[in-house]
């Protein structure tokens, strides 16, 4: 038997070190499903929008407005870094309010009432 | 903010627009969070916000449009660099047998890589073009391909809505684990060839 050269070591290693990278992957992967299964929540980023948001931690989407001192749109798709950029605030420290206004709106938390719309007289001397 | 965050923000705040802007890009190869962006576009319309088959037909007409321009520019511009080259170094044998590879091949590669390893299209378009891989399947294989990529994630991204993010990263996490048991079974193969070759003279000599 020939003795092993360079390329046969070379592929030796190339080998484990692509079995090592598939296997931190596998396994990353099924930490990722079991997190799946458990349904935690999704972390909160820049990009998303209040009413994704809302959807994600199924929660009133207007308790974020209400948290934020916005008025309610459901049409609304300004994420939060345009958000944050208009209060100019950080991004982190929106994030961080509507943390709590999520934590205080759900169970055992009820969920505030959505805002009343106002009605034709609202503010006018009778 | 990271520049996928800024990206994905851009998304959302523009729609659609932009849904065919960032699949386009990163059909051409820069390496942008397409796959986020697709499931994250199925949630988008499972809450009403864009409609279903909308998301899909833009991102299905981005992804092949990215893979055309990826393709052609490298046959057109590529394939002339990678002749000097070779030319120069002495490899166009070379060459010749990993275009051959290619026409062989090809069509598995271009199908698999659109929706089983999305991140490893836009090389394969760039073999494909350099390799003048025909373009007719080229484009029959990418259409195919492309179809179950763009349908498969926005239908993912719709079905479980609320939790786009780690749709995505078992999605990526499961393209690299797939290409890593590739890459090793071919790793593992040309081993035991090695060894076997390594090993006939001295079972010669012993015969």
């Amino acid at each position: 038997m020939k003795p092993m050269g360079w390329r046969h070591w070379l592929l030796v290693l190339a080998f484990l070190a692509v079995v090592g990278f598939t296997g931190s992957q596998a396994m990353r992967t099924a930490e990722l499903v079991a997190y799946w299964r458990q349904h935690r929540d999704d972390p909160i980023r820049p990009w998303m929008s209040l009413g994704y948001v809302a959807h994600s931690y199924h929660v009133p989407p207007h308790v974020l407005y209400e948290a934020l001192g916005l008025p309610f749109e459901p049409r609304d798709r300004r994420p939060i870094a345009r958000l944050a950029k208009e209060q100019r605030r950080a991004d982190k420290d929106l994030i961080a309010t509507l943390e709590t206004a999520i934590a205080h709106a759900r169970p055992p938390n009820p969920a505030p009432a959505p805002p009343v719309a106002p009605r034709p007289n609202d503010g006018r001397v009778p | 903010m990271s520049i996928t965050d800024y990206l994905l923000a851009t998304f959302v705040a523009y729609g659609l627009p932009a849904l065919f802007v960032l699949i386009l890009v990163s059909c051409v190869g820069v390496p942008f969070p397409s796959s986020l962006a697709l499931v994250a576009s199925g949630s988008f319309a499972a809450q009403g916000q864009m409609a279903l088959w909308e998301v899909a037909l833009v991102a299905f007409l981005a992804a092949v449009a990215g893979d055309q321009i990826g393709y052609l520019i490298a046959r057109r511009i590529g394939r002339r660099l990678i002749v000097l080259v070779c030319r120069k170094y002495g490899f166009e044998m070379r060459l010749e047998n990993a275009e051959a590879a290619i026409h062989r091949w090809g069509g598995a590669g271009v199908f698999l890589s659109r929706w089983l390893i999305p991140s490893l299209s836009p090389w394969i378009n760039v073999t494909s073009g350099l390799a003048h891989f025909p373009w007719p399947r080229f484009v029959l294989w990418d259409v195919i391909g492309n179809a179950i990529w763009v349908v498969g994630y926005v239908l993912l991204g719709w079905a479980f809505s609320d939790q786009v993010q780690v749709v995505a990263q078992i999605l990526g996490n499961l393209a690299w684990t797939i290409l890593g048991l590739l890459v090793a079974g071919l790793l593992g193969w040309q081993l035991v060839a090695h060894h076997r070759a390594a090993a006939a003279p001295a079972g010669a000599l012993a015969a």
